[in-house]
């Protein structure tokens, strides 16, 4: 209970106007980065950056919509395999450009199809969960059967894409730097979007279904539409990053879309801070960096350290690490349940 | 006045028990009426067919010349009946101001008149001065009120309360009758409320609909009811 008087703003907007100025921060810092280092640093980076922006579509459907699910890297493999068939079979126009777009719409119409039939059925929470494990084991299950156009198990290797305007213009990425900032553009672009999508009416009504969605319907809202549609928007960003990691890498195979890897990206969002767009996306970077570190320092250990911070996380920080520094930094909260 | 909503022998049966028995039932536009009954008498499954949240077995509804059967919630929401749960159903986690934006954005008032309906609304129901606080941390009587509050906020036509008294101490339970009798006077308002507690119906002066075993017994003014026999013999008598 607390005093009347000047009540704090909620924890949500306490988080976000701090959030912001972080955002610039850190953003800033990556588009400095490469002015410093070199080398294998900026090789990885944009891959991190991409399972980022996976993460936060992952953050926007979970912290956002209370909405969890396993599939995420299932619809990037999705991504990753359109841009390898695209570099096979789409002639005339670039075929990046062409695996970008394809691979949105597809994983956006796939996400709708699939959100639609499930939310109308109402399907939720547990029984949610396990419909999109079982995506994910599709999709790794697809990829390994249908050797004869993703290679099975042998996997798909892809081109490093480049930037073309008609025939005038014609820019490389093949080098990591430039490759690099192209990343980084999308990365931006994607967070602006989202930081928009979040605050505006949408992502209100998300928040809504997330804390109480009786209420949230009995105002009159269709909550399985608003449903539908942030799984199809979540969907259509992990294909849409999947197609560039999937150029970017060079190579996909199945194992890309599994359960192992669409385990850790929740991970990684709980990890960050369910509620925080950009806690997502710093904690994909930062855990996958300490994965490809001490996996091959300290190989038999590696997801046992994982697995028990992501128990520490859903024990001591709801929240996550976003959600525990909003807390540490401003005044106590006055609501205990906190924002995860 | 008009009529503004209609049951005609609507049926509401769970595995051949029989939770409503053709209940024929009319609300005029502006009028408050109080559904009383013994527990199991079916008063909860009867605003939950109103306002969308169980199907009928048969029968129909009409709400403005309208048939509603069978309608999802947030349709029959969209049409102007909002409903109040028999426990505080509202956002605990997010603050008063919070809670009554979203009834707001429900509704198609344009974004700058938000603020002033939203501050409006909290006046109305007595919360204005914790517009910043977490619901969780409100009274239980609190919590009830930005329920009522949120209903207004989404332009309800037609409220239907379930028991918006529970819990309630006798002066909260007094304030929300006053709140009531404001909704239908100054901002005409239909409601329908399920109701336990005698002195605040008493207190309403609407007519009275009696629920017994899926039926409806009686119908009249409190005075009526209070002196039928057969109320009193299944109602009255052991209350």
């Amino acid at each position: 209970m607390t005093a009347a008087g000047p009540a704090p703003p909620s924890l949500g907007r306490r988080l976000t106007s701090s959030e912001d100025g972080v955002a610039v921060l850190a953003l800033a810092l990556f588009a400095l980065l490469p002015v410093v280092v070199s080398g294998y640093s900026i090789y990885i980076l944009p891959q991190y950056m991409l399972h980022g922006v996976m993460a936060m579509s992952l953050a926007l459907l979970w912290g956002r919509g209370g909405v969890l699910s396993f599939g995420q890297a299932g619809f990037y493999a999705l991504g990753a395999y359109t841009m390898g068939l695209c570099y096979r079979w789409v002639p005339l126009v670039n075929p990046a450009y062409a695996g970008m777009l394809i691979a949105f719409a597809v994983g956006g119409l796939l996400a709708a199809v699939l959100g639609y039939f499930l939310f109308r059925a109402g399907v939720r929470s547990a029984y949610f969960v396990l419909v999109t494990l079982a995506v994910s084991i599709i999709a790794e299950q697809v990829a390994v059967s249908q050797s004869q156009i993703t290679g099975g198990w042998n996997g798909m290797y892809i081109d490093r894409m480049s930037l073309t305007l008609g025939d005038a213009v014609n820019v490389s990425l093949f080098d990591d730097a430039p490759m690099y900032y192209f990343v980084l553009v999308v990365v931006v672009a994607v967070y602006a979007c989202l930081r928009w999508l979040a605050h505006a009416k949408f992502g209100k009504v998300l928040v809504g279904i997330r804390e109480n969605e009786d209420r949230v319907l009995s105002l009159g809202f269709d909550v399985s539409a608003y449903k539908t549609a942030t799984f199809a928007i979540a969907g259509a960003l992990s294909t849409f990053a999947g197609a560039l990691y999937g150029t970017h890498a060079g190579f996909v195979a199945p194992s890309l879309g599994g359960v192992l890897f669409s385990t850790e990206v929740v991970v990684w969002v709980a990890i960050g801070g369910r509620s925080s767009l950009l806690g997502a996306f710093l904690a994909a970077i930062g855990v996958s960096f300490l994965s490809n570190y001490l996996s091959a320092l300290i190989p038999a250990y590696w997801p046992l350290i994982l697995g028990m911070l992501f128990l520490a996380v859903i024990i001591f920080f709801r929240g996550g690490v976003a959600g525990a520094l909003a807390r540490w930094t401003r005044q106590p909260a006055t609501r205990s349940a906190g924002n995860g | 006045m008009a009529e503004l909503l209609r049951t005609d022998s609507l049926t509401k049966t769970f595995r051949g028990l029989v939770a409503n028995s053709e209940i024929d039932f009319s609300l005029d536009a502006g009028e408050i009426r109080c559904i009383i009954g013994p527990n199991g008498a079916g008063k909860t499954t009867f605003i939950s067919m109103i306002s969308g949240h169980q199907a009928p077995t048969a029968g129909a509804i009409w709400f403005k010349g309208r048939n509603i059967t069978g309608l999802p919630v947030y349709r029959i929401a969209r049409l102007g009946i909002l409903r109040k749960f028999q426990t505080p159903t509202v956002f605990d986690n997010l603050t008063v101001y919070e809670n009554t934006e979203l009834a707001v954005l429900a509704t198609p008032t344009p974004p700058r008149e938000r603020y002033a309906k939203i501050l409006r609304t909290l006046e109305l129901v007595r919360l204005a001065e914790v517009v910043a606080q977490v619901v969780g941390t409100l009274s239980h009587g609190q919590r009830q009120w930005l329920e009522i509050g949120m209903l207004l906020a989404r332009d309800a036509e037609l409220v239907l309360l379930d028991e918006p008294t529970a819990g309630m101490t006798a002066e909260e339970t007094h304030a929300t009758g006053e709140l009531v009798r404001r909704l239908v006077e100054e901002l005409g308002l239909a409601a329908i409320i399920i109701e336990h507690d005698i002195n605040f119906i008493r207190d309403l002066r609407a007519p009275v609909t009696v629920l017994h075993l899926g039926r409806i017994l009686v119908e009249g003014s409190f005075a009526e009811i209070s002196g039928d026999a057969q109320v009193r013999s299944v109602y009255l008598g052991d209350a």
